[in-house]
């Protein structure tokens, strides 16, 4: 039988250029969020693979080329997380101590949900590290024992959400300083929350970005240390 | 024959740039290996390579003809990454309920932290 999987690269790339691609298309900034490349990717495959009844372990041996690139790809964020520590100076401490706050009550708040829904302790970890961007959460929930991939599904659809409804929220609250917008939105919906952010306001969208950065930055610092506190605190 | 020494010059910035990742990636598993932690390799790799930007033993234009293009396309990394969660369908079936609500309580809460914290901070700041 031919081994069709070697595809699965190519694949990946070319669906995920072609969501690109019509992303740019969408004016209307909702519409822009929810067909967000990564997040149409990922369900468009995941939903091959269960529909056609196909194993998940071939496909991802087969995208390995993707995947171990990854690596130094978070090396890489340090660019952008230097870049945005010449920004905050002037609010370094303010900026600082939220997005902590933020990251501490994400992994606060997973902690005791995992205990009010005895959830098993994989599960419970997999949702300790979800106020960062997708590639920190995938190692720090590994890390942490928890399912990866999961974590990072849900990483994705947070910022979904955020894009969408973070701003109502705002509204709705009469939250209207730009930096507790951008700094909220930068921390807890990351890269697609940014994007959203950067198109309702370039100054939200500034402290956005700064958010976002230090956010990986602390949760790497933070969660890794935080999560077995917890855990055997609550316990 | 300039056209020849730009590309050449490019191709050698671009192997740098790759090298000084590469080298912090390597320093960083080494530390971790030797010393046997938990903390993910890749993240004190981003974290040294923080480090040799701020003091400024690196520059931000040595790391770029590598970084930007690994930057750009990032997201297709974790793509093969995050389809993972389908080898977990009948856990996710058993604790939708837990994974729902943390799915909305988890941003939500933060969000609305963050955003009183720098409310409160920003009104103080403008009546004193």
């Amino acid at each position: 039988m031919i081994n069709y999987w070697w595809l699965s690269s190519f694949a990946v790339v070319g669906l995920f250029l072609i969501l690109k691609w019509l992303n740019g298309y969408s004016e209307k900034p909702i519409i822009k969020s929810l067909t967000n490349p990564v997040f149409l990717a990922i369900t468009i495959i995941a939903v091959l693979l269960v529909s056609l009844d196909l194993p998940y372990k071939p496909f991802f041996e087969h995208t390995q080329v993707l995947s171990v690139l990854l690596e130094p790809a978070i090396v890489a964020l340090a660019i952008p997380l230097y870049q945005q520590f010449v920004h905050i100076r002037k609010n370094a401490l303010l900026i600082l101590l939220s997005c902590a706050a933020g990251i501490i009550n994400a992994t606060f708040v997973g902690a005791l949900l995992g205990l009010f829904f005895c959830a098993p302790s994989e599960l419970a970890a997999s949702v300790a590290a979800l106020s960062v961007t997708t590639p920190i959460t995938l190692l720090v929930t590994d890390s942490l024992g928890g399912i990866a991939s999961l974590a990072a599904a849900m990483v994705i659809f947070i910022g979904v959400l955020g894009a969408v409804f973070g701003f109502i929220i705002f509204r709705l609250l009469g939250i209207g300083n730009d930096q507790a917008q951008g700094v909220a939105i930068g921390t807890t919906c990351h890269a697609i929350g940014t994007a959203a952010a950067l198109r309702e306001n370039p100054k939200i969208g500034a402290f956005a970005s700064v958010a976002m950065a230090l956010s990986a930055l602390l949760t790497a610092l933070i969660v890794p240390w935080l999560y077995p506190f917890l855990q055997q605190a609550l316990l | 024959m300039t056209q020849l020494k730009k590309r050449l010059k490019s191709s050698i910035q671009f192997l740098l740039s790759c090298a000084i990742i590469l080298a912090n990636l390597f320093i960083a598993k080494l530390i971790m290996h030797t010393t046997g932690g938990s903390f993910p390799a890749p993240l004190l790799g981003m974290l040294l390579l923080v480090t040799l930007l701020l003091t400024g033993i690196i520059k931000e234009a040595q790391v770029t003809p590598f970084a930007s293009p690994l930057l750009n396309f990032m997201p297709l990394f974790f793509i093969p990454a995050g389809v993972g969660f389908i080898e977990h369908l009948e856990l996710i079936q058993q604790y939708w309920q837990f994974l729902m609500t943390a799915l909305l309580l988890i941003p939500l809460t933060s969000l609305l932290l963050i955003s009183h914290i720098i409310s409160h901070y920003k009104s103080k700041d403008q009546h004193d």
